[in-house]
Parts: structure tokens; sequence; C-alpha cells
């Protein structure tokens, strides 16, 4: 007589038998399955904005041994790089560098390191790294800048791809301004089925459209790929403000001014009295 | 509590706003002077980009000379004549000031030329004025000070143009406050400040005006100097950040009241002397930076 309890576990590991059967078969299909989401596709910058977290989460048809990278990145701009030069005893700025169209934001996730992931010809390949699409560095001026961005580019000198050291001052700058992280921060994955990453983002997120991209490797190639879009908007009064300023900048010129009139004569009527 | 600056780009915290007003607030009460020298490159320091440090400060500058001018205009110390003059001036050469100004972002120098007018004037006037509040304390010391005359007659006293003054008690040619209004107008456009701190003794020294009047004329024609500057960098550079101002405008506005009353208990030439040494240490702290190698030699901007 077969007991209850040994009927119920056969039971469970057909279940179970089946269950792996139904995951794979796709698998052998298509490359895999995979699906991402963010906790939230619409980051609003207001008044109180002060950076923000964002969960990063899906589902994939993982197997042991399987890495998933993260890639979250933002709109692409044209990035000035100047180097320090010393001239008559002091420090000041030598030739300006634009970097053309590089991602103002790129942060990176990974279940390991990128090395132990994949060769350096696969992640060029899958597109990982803000340098793997050969970012082109270009001797220029940096037109009408105003010290956080709003400029165009001038070039006037020859298209390189930058030497090492270039790249790698790109890389750290871009990193200690909290724009980009290179160095993907690790993230765990529940039984090769479920991931989950948190990003943070900084105070001085750059505004527009991201895109969010998954990329499931084995064996060190990328066999499958899932993109999510992200969009990041001043919003309420600082959106306000901000078109203001650069819509209507001659009004809010004379609005600056005449802000500024009204609240000294209020500081000074209300101090005499007091 | 942070607040997002709108124009700035980047979140700071409410009470450090408010308290940078408040403190710089509290010494241009105590010293009677604009304090536009200290707080811009204080807003630096905390992370404003410089564009908009100088932008933002000239609007707030204009709102505490608002302030500070009443007080001379109810006592009548305000030569309107002579800072007409000065105001025309002040006008064309902060025009000239902010075009400089964009002129020499674009080849990525700005900060440099902030730093060393921050240096060589801040050194040159710190200096002085060390030098006289030493001198004048020395001879308090010793008593029995010879009247000398009213002021010294010179070269400058030969240009065309002469124009009497009656609040000053002054016949000079209009070429000499024209030219010094369009001098401090460039550096106020370029430094981020009023320019009380270089008009004030130029207006004793080289226009040999009395100094009951020096001071409220300075803060009359500053107004419509840092106004034209906050429209000019309005419209062309879109880095005047009001929320920024008005904020610290409201910790000026206290921190001025409690300054002025602290002045109260020191005396001028100990006050001066301290304010010298005030002056002096900011030359001295933006002059090492441009001296030490920096950390990083490459920098970026991110252009958009």
């Amino acid at each position: 007589m077969i007991g209850y309890g040994t009927w119920l576990g056969a039971v469970r590991q057909l279940t179970l038998g089946l269950a792996v059967l139904l995951l794979a078969m796709p698998a052998m299909a298509a490359p895999s399955r995979l699906v991402a989401d963010l906790s939230d596709s619409h980051v609003d910058i207001t008044s109180s904005y002060h950076g923000t977290e964002l969960i990063l989460f899906g589902a994939y048809e993982g197997a042991p041994g399987d890495d998933l990278v993260l890639i979250v990145e933002g709109p692409a701009t044209d990035i000035a790089q100047r180097r320090k030069e010393k001239k008559a005893g002091i420090w000041v700025n030598g030739e300006t560098l634009v970097w053309q169209q590089a991602p103002s934001f790129y942060h990176v996730f990974a279940t390991d390191d990128l090395a132990a992931i994949a060769d350096k010809d696969a992640l060029s390949k899958a597109d990982v790294g803000p340098l793997a699409r050969g970012l082109m560095l270009v001797a220029g001026e940096a037109q009408g800048s105003n010290g956080h961005g709003g400029g165009a580019l001038a070039t006037t000198g020859a298209v390189t791809a930058g030497t090492a050291a270039q790249q790698a001052g790109l890389s750290r700058n871009m990193n200690n301004n909290g724009l980009w992280q290179l160095q993907p921060a690790l993230i765990s994955t529940q039984q090769d089925m479920l991931f989950r990453a948190q990003l943070s983002l900084p105070s001085n997120v750059p505004t527009g459209d991201y895109l969010v991209r998954v990329l499931h490797f084995r064996d060190g190639v990328a066999i499958s790929e899932k993109t999510t879009d992200m969009n990041i908007r001043k919003a309420g009064l600082s959106a306000l403000i901000y078109r203001f300023a650069h819509e209507y900048s001659v009004f809010y010129g004379l609005f600056a001014i005449v802000f500024a009139v009204a609240s000294g004569w209020l500081a000074a009527v209300a101090f005499r009295r007091g | 509590m942070y607040i997002y600056l709108p124009i700035a780009e980047v979140s700071m915290h409410i009470g450090i706003i408010i308290g940078l007003g408040g403190g710089v607030g509290f010494l241009s009460g105590l010293f009677g002077v604009g304090g536009g020298f200290l707080m811009t490159p204080l807003l630096i320091f905390f992370g404003i980009p410089p564009a908009v440090a100088v932008a933002t400060e000239a609007n707030q500058i204009v709102a505490s000379s608002v302030s500070g001018v009443l007080a001379h205009m109810r006592r009548g110390n305000v030569d309107f004549k002579m800072g007409g003059i000065l105001m025309v001036g002040g006008v064309i050469g902060s025009s000239l000031g902010v075009a400089l100004f964009s002129f020499l972002r674009e080849i990525g120098q700005i900060d440099l030329v902030i730093q060393l007018s921050y240096v060589v004037f801040l050194g040159i006037i710190g200096m002085l004025m060390l030098s006289e509040s030493i001198r004048t304390i020395i001879r308090s010391r010793k008593s029995g000070a010879v009247r000398g005359k009213l002021h010294q007659h010179n070269w400058l006293h030969g240009l065309p143009l002469k124009m009497r003054f009656r609040r000053s008690k002054l016949y000079i040619s209009a070429i000499m406050p024209l030219l010094l209004g369009a001098f401090v107008g460039i550096l106020a456009a370029i430094m981020g400040v009023g320019g009380g701190f270089i008009m004030v003794p130029a207006m004793i020294y080289l226009l040999g005006m009395p100094t009951s009047v020096v001071v409220g004329t300075s803060l009359f024609q500053i107004i419509f100097v840092t106004a034209n500057v906050t429209l000019l960098q309005s419209i062309q550079t879109q880095t005047v950040d009001f929320v920024l101002a008005g904020l610290l405008l409201f910790g000026a506005v206290i921190g001025a009241q409690f300054g002025s009353r602290a002045g109260a208990l020191l005396r001028g030439e100990q006050l001066r002397g301290l304010l010298a040494l005030m002056v002096l240490g900011v030359c001295i702290k933006i002059g090492y930076d441009l001296v030490i190698q920096p950390e990083d030699l490459l920098s970026v901007e991110l252009l958009r």
C-alpha cells in the first residue's frame, strides 16, 4: 500500500518536473524570456526634490551560472573636458576637449564583475559601457555654456577616440559627480528567476528620456535583452520658474528686479518699525 | 528641508541658504558693506555653479542696497547728481562686464578671471584698509592730529567737463566719476559684487567726497548697476535664480539687524581693521587655491 505522504510527494515531484519542462521549452525555441519594470517610470523634479530611489525589478528564465547586467542610461549630451595646466605659477584651464553625444547618466548594475560575466568583445558587442560604442573626442569650444549646461559645441579640431588617460578622466569625473557608475553595483537574484536593483538618482540628475536595459548573459554571451523607458522632468513650481526664465527671459529679469526692490523696501520698512 | 533651486539646478538645505544669508548679513551690518565679496565665493564653495552665483548675487544686492539706501536718503546722505553720473558709468561698465563674462565663459576661463579679480582687488583694498586702520589706531594713541586740506588738488582736477556737486561740496570734471563708475561696473559684473568696497575708498581718496555721503551715494548707484547685471544676465545666460536670491535675502535682512547693533559696540578704526583682515582672508584663500596643484587636473562640464 502506498502511503498518502509518498503519493503527495510523487505528485509534487511531477508538478515540479512539469513546471521545469514548461519553463525550459520556450527557452529552447526562443532566446529566453525576460521582463523588467520600474517602481516609477516618471520622476518629477519638484521644489522639494533631493534625489530619489527607484526599484528596478523583473523576471528572467535563468540557469545556475547565468548573469544579468542592468544599465540605466540618460539622454546623450556633449561633455566638455578641461585640463588644468600650470602657467606663470597658477593653475589655469588649458585646452577644452568635447566628448560628443556621451550619456549624461550611466549607472551599471550586475550580478558579478563585468570581467567575470563576459570578455571585452562580448561586452562591447552587447553595448555595455559608455565607451563601448566608441565615443568621440573633439577639440572644440563650448559655446555659450553657462556653467551648468545650456551650451552648444563648435568643433575646431580633429576627431579622436581619446587617449586612455582622457577616457579614464571622463569616467572618473563623471563618477565623482554621481552621474556615472561604471563599476557595477551588485544585484542579487532569486532562484535564477527574479531580480531586483535599487537605483539612486542624485540631486543633480539630468532631465530627459532615459533608457533602462536589462541583458541576460549565459556562458559569456548576451542571449536576451529587454528595454524599458523612464523619463525625468522638472515639474510644479520649479518647472514653471525654469520655463519662465528661459522663454520670457526679459520679463524674468524685470520680475527679478521688481521682486528685489520690493523685498528690499519691505525689509527696510519692517525693521524701521521694529 | 531641502529645496531644489530651479535655475542653479541643485538642491540645497534651506537652513544652509538662510544661514549663509544671515551670516553674511550680520557681517555686512557690522561693517557697513554689501557682503557680495563674501557671498559669491561662499555660494561657489557650496556647489552653486559660478555663473549662477555671480548673477544671483547681483539680484540679491539690488534688494539689500534698496533696503540700505532708504535710511541714508532719510538723513539726506545721498548725492543724487554724483550718484547719477556714477550710475551712467556703472550701467555702461556693467554691460561691458556682462559681455566680457559671456566671452570668458565661452573660452572656459571665467573661473580663472573671477578668482584673479578677487585676489588682486581684495588684496589691494585689504592692504590699504589694514594699513590705514593701523595708522589711525597708532595716531589716536599719540593724539594731537594735524588738520589737513579738505582734499588734495592734482592733475585730475585739470580735466574738462567740470560740474558742481553741491551735496559733496565739489567742483570737478564729470569724466572722473564716469570712468570710476564704468570701472567698478565691469568688476561688479564679473565678480558678482556691488563694488562698494572699491567705490567707497575711491570716492573718498580719488574724488575727494566727504565721508558722510559716500556710503549712501555708493548704495544708490549700486542699485542700478546690479539691476542692470540682473537684467542682462537673465537675458543672455538665464543664470539668475530668484528663489536662491530671495532666501539669501531673507537671512541677510535679519542678520544685518544684529550686525549693525554689534557694530555700535566697536570703534570705527577697529571695525575697519577687522574688515581688512576678513577681506585679506578671502583674498589669501582664493589665491592659495590658484597656486596649489588641484587634486584632479581634469574636469568635466555637461553642455546639453
